[in-house]
């Protein structure tokens, strides 16, 4: 009787096989890796110039960093797609 | 199944069709004199062979098809994580278009302010006309700071 159970439940792994692929997850490029960088601020004497410059120079690095976020998100969705369409 | 990893398909079918050939050869010796006392025997042998077989070949038909599945999702991965690198590319070269074209506005508007707004940097300096006060440039770089917490 211990045999036939022993056998059985050696017949029986075979229900459990998981399935041997290995999805390897999308590697990101380097550029959305880059960090946001640091607000740039102004001199207490600075000119009316050079705050405008300033506060110009810090959109900038607002619009550039938003660019990154962005493609954060547009990444995400073109991963998602390919990797649910892949499944199907 | 794990004992098809090592075992040849062969086999099974052996099995399978010894179980036939057995339960064949059980019915003919009933009919030969001497030898029809071993019927019994090998009829209940080739019974549990052939149970076996077939039980083996569903098995090894199972196998195969899981192999088709496994190869064809491989191939499937393999395809998605070339168009993944490829929609990478895209996505960089996509990225660099739009960061040139906020670098290049950005200096645009530096120029603008060299050109146009120097034209009030006296009226504007400490002791001027308007003069900026001090708590203007504190609420500046305090708003530039980066929060810590």
């Amino acid at each position: 009787m211990k045999k036939i159970i022993i056998i059985s439940m050696l017949l029986l792994t075979g229900c459990s096989t998981t399935v041997p692929v290995k999805a390897k997850f999308p590697d990101a490029p380097d550029m959305l890796m880059t960090k946001c960088p640091a607000l740039s601020q102004v001199k207490e004497d600075a000119k009316l110039s050079e705050i405008a410059t300033n506060v110009a120079n810090n959109y900038t690095l607002y619009y550039e960093c938003a660019v990154i976020a962005r493609g954060w998100q547009d990444w995400y969705q073109i991963q998602k797609n390919i990797y649910e369409n892949a499944g199907k | 199944m794990w004992i098809l990893s090592f075992t040849p398909d062969w086999v099974f079918h052996s099995i399978a069709l010894a179980g036939v050939i057995g339960i064949i050869a059980g019915f003919l010796l009933a009919f030969i004199p001497l030898v029809n006392k071993y019927k019994l025997p090998i009829q209940i042998i080739s019974i549990v062979l052939l149970t076996f077989g077939i039980f083996m070949e569903g098995a090894i038909l199972n196998e195969q098809a899981w192999q088709l599945k496994v190869a064809d999702m491989e191939k499937k991965m393999a395809e998605a994580e070339a168009k993944s690198a490829q929609e990478n590319v895209k996505l960089v070269e996509k990225i660099v278009v739009k960061k040139e074209y906020i670098k290049t506005r950005g200096r645009d508007i530096v120029k603008y302010i060299d050109k146009e707004i120097v034209k009030y940097d006296t009226k504007f300096m400490p002791g001027g006309q308007c003069e900026i006060p001090k708590e203007f440039y504190k609420a500046l770089n305090d708003a530039a700071q980066e929060p810590n917490k």
